[in-house]
């Protein structure tokens, strides 16, 4: 019996939500098209992380998620035309084709609803770790809605997050014990959203009463907290990858990039449910 | 009897005819089974059920479910419902800067979109390149049979043949692009120029307030005007950059009196600089630094007296390009896209204010005016959307 062909998925953690959800909905792409699916889950410990051990020549494709994979890793198998496809995650200095969600349109989604359905002018923007796409590409969008909106947020407001909870509470523990005058927080993902709403309320200040939080991304973990977000269908991200993928495989040329849109999931966080419409 | 070619291409042409009526009919909601449509539509209802049962068969419609029992207490109708999903199109803007494709289902909701960004002075077959690899990108994501693929180019474009006749940028004469596409994913292919599409895009998918005609005015790096009128894409519109400015049409100066001097993005960021030089004290960004129509937007809003005088200026020339739309055609609606929209809602009233400087102000009264913010790169994909679901199946 011939064997399957095999799709490679290098991740840096395949048990984190993210991580998780985008294996699923490629591999459901890759079983219904024939192909089974190995994962190299690198660095599942971030101090310690493993080489990657898949072979990729043996592959007939690699999806690669985030920044898991070295660029010269990913160049070497570029050069020796391995299909690749990422995800969440763009290499301007080769053309390989990759799957992101739209930030722009999710940022611009959220600062629309804080100012417009919220009516907050006084906001605080919480920061991903600056090299990485998606932050930036976050950040720019927030602040281009800024501009749209007539709304100046002092550089004391964007505070540092790095995509890590403890690091935006510390950020927000901080400007609490400045005093700081705010009434909403924008944060460039759930789970710094999360801990802002956390700390906030550790502080005696009430979300959404006293202060809006809205938070990039989603997960059940968001839903929990009840904050409102943009979500992403991580799943379906995952299996346009397997798509791109697999297309490449069969001999057809992509480069570019896939942009997924987002939609608004408004929960209590941002306070506006209570609110009647805006006509 | 022997049939003339001539005569089979007419019974095709109506058979199809009706076919589509058939198919609007049930997509607008007008009629939703046999008898109703053979009622709406003055066919035979033998006809219309041999047509029904090519559309099931196409996928386009499917019966789900039985209507009420007519009054003489007749047989319930199987009811008919449209399909949206049974077809993606392809609609694809092609810009300077970006190539830009979107995957849209019937009703034209979009389900992936995919770009390539173009270096900054790209060559006809880098363009090419890009464009391939687009439609490669959302092919691979298709969930149902592709129906066609719509184009929006800059430069001059025979909608007919589907030949950019010339796009000074990319050194683009008389380029074949339809039949060049077509050979290569053999389903039917739309080229128009990008204007053109962007107010197809917003007839059809718009909130134009049931205009029966319209004009999109698209200001980026250049300056376009597509139109809708009577319900129908004129073909002829497109690029308008190199008409000359009416107050200064005496110097013979052609160069610098072209309307894109004046309103070309290139330009008015010099221009922007030049009064952040008058206006000491500006809050408008500096050389090195990223400025955007949004930055104008926020100065104005501010009092900034360089974005003020700006926004006058450009008022004066939009007004100009309106003043010639309405002398002309008389438009139910007038829409300004593209970058410069982002300046927001006092420039466009301005404009307006000033464009009765130039026709009868009744005439101007009885047009209303739209900014539209969104990319005009999604405004042209959209439009070739629609394009595609009317050149097709007749729908819009």
């Amino acid at each position: 019996m011939a064997r399957k062909p095999v799709l490679g998925i290098i991740t840096n953690d395949q048990h984190q939500v993210f991580q998780r959800n985008v294996i699923a909905g490629a591999s459901d792409i890759a079983v219904r098209y024939g192909y089974s699916v190995q994962i190299d889950s690198y660095a599942e410990d971030p101090d310690h992380p493993s080489p990657i051990t898949l072979d990729c020549a043996a592959l007939s494709g690699v999806l690669v998620i985030a920044d898991a994979a070295p660029l010269d890793l990913l160049r070497s198998m570029y050069e020796s035309g391995t299909p690749l496809s990422l995800v969440s995650h763009l290499v301007p200095e080769l053309p390989i084709p990759s799957v992101i969600a739209d930030n722009v349109q999710g940022m611009s989604e959220l600062v629309k609803h804080i100012v417009e359905r919220c009516h907050r002018r006084k906001l605080v923007y919480i920061r991903g770790v600056p090299t990485q796409r998606d932050s930036s590409e976050r950040e720019a969008a927030f602040f281009r809605e800024m501009l749209r909106y007539n709304i100046s947020v002092p550089d004391i407001h964007f505070l540092r997050g790095d995509f890590s909870a403890s690091v935006a509470a510390q950020s927000v523990q901080a400007m609490i014990d400045n005093g700081a005058d705010f009434d909403g927080v924008i944060a460039a993902d759930y789970v710094m959203g999360i801990t802002v709403v956390e700390t906030l309320r550790r502080n005696g200040r009430a979300v959404p009463g006293d202060v809006s939080v809205v938070g990039f991304g989603d997960a059940p973990e968001a839903e929990t907290a009840g904050l409102t977000t943009v979500a992403a269908d991580v799943v379906e991200q995952g299996r346009r990858a397997a798509r791109q993928l697999i297309s490449q495989q069969q001999g057809t040329r992509i480069t570019g990039v896939t942009v997924l849109s987002v939609r608004l999931m408004i929960r209590e966080t941002c306070g506006c449910s209570a609110l009647p419409l805006k006509v | 009897m022997v049939r003339s070619r001539d005569d089979k291409a007419t019974h095709g042409q109506l058979r199809r005819h009706n076919r589509e009526l058939m198919l609007r009919a049930v997509y607008n909601g007008v009629a939703d089974n046999r008898a109703a449509l053979a009622q709406e539509t003055g066919l035979a209802k033998p006809t219309v059920s041999e047509l029904i049962g090519e559309l099931i068969d196409d996928g386009l419609l499917v019966e789900e479910g039985h209507g009420p029992s007519t009054e003489g207490g007749g047989k319930r109708p199987r009811l008919l419902k449209f399909v949206p999903t049974a077809r993606h199109i392809i609609g694809i803007s092609l810009s300077e800067e970006r190539v830009f494709g979107a995957l849209s289902v019937l009703d034209g909701r979009i389900v992936a979109q995919h770009y390539v960004d173009l270096s900054e002075a790209p060559d006809d077959t880098i363009v090419v390149n890009a464009l391939l690899d687009v439609i490669n990108g959302l092919m691979a994501q298709l969930d149902a049979p592709l129906l066609c693929i719509g184009i929006g180019t800059p430069g001059i474009v025979d909608s007919r043949t589907g030949i950019v006749s010339y796009i000074a940028d990319w050194g683009w004469r008389d380029v074949p692009l339809a039949q060049l596409i077509r050979v290569n994913f053999n389903v039917p292919v739309y080229v128009a120029s990008r204007t053109e599409l962007a107010a197809m895009g917003q007839y059809v998918f718009g909130a134009v307030n049931g205009a029966d005609s319209l004009a999109t005015v698209l200001v980026g790096r250049g300056v376009g005007v597509g139109l809708v009128i009577n319900s129908a894409p004129y073909h002829g519109g497109g690029d308008i950059g190199h008409l000359r400015m009416a107050a200064r049409a005496d110097t013979n100066t052609v160069e610098e009196d072209r309307l894109e001097i004046f309103l070309g993005w290139q330009v008015v960021k010099q221009r922007i600089y030049a009064l952040r030089r008058a206006y000491p004290g500006s809050i408008l960004p500096g050389e090195n630094d990223p400025l955007s129509y949004l930055h104008l937007r926020y100065a104005a809003a501010n009092g900034d007296r360089a974005a003020l005088a700006l926004q006058d200026e450009l008022s004066r020339y939009l007004a100009q390009v309106f003043a010639w739309i309405i002398g002309l055609l008389r438009p139910d609606h007038i829409s300004l896209a593209g970058p410069i929209a982002n300046f927001g809602q006092p420039l466009l009233d301005q404009a307006v204010q000033y464009t009765q400087h130039f026709v009868l102000p009744d005439l101007v009264q009885r047009v209303t005016f739209s900014l539209t913010e969104a990319e005009s790169s999604l405004l042209v994909a959209v439009g070739a959307v629609a394009q595609g679901l009317r050149r097709e199946l007749g729908m819009v």
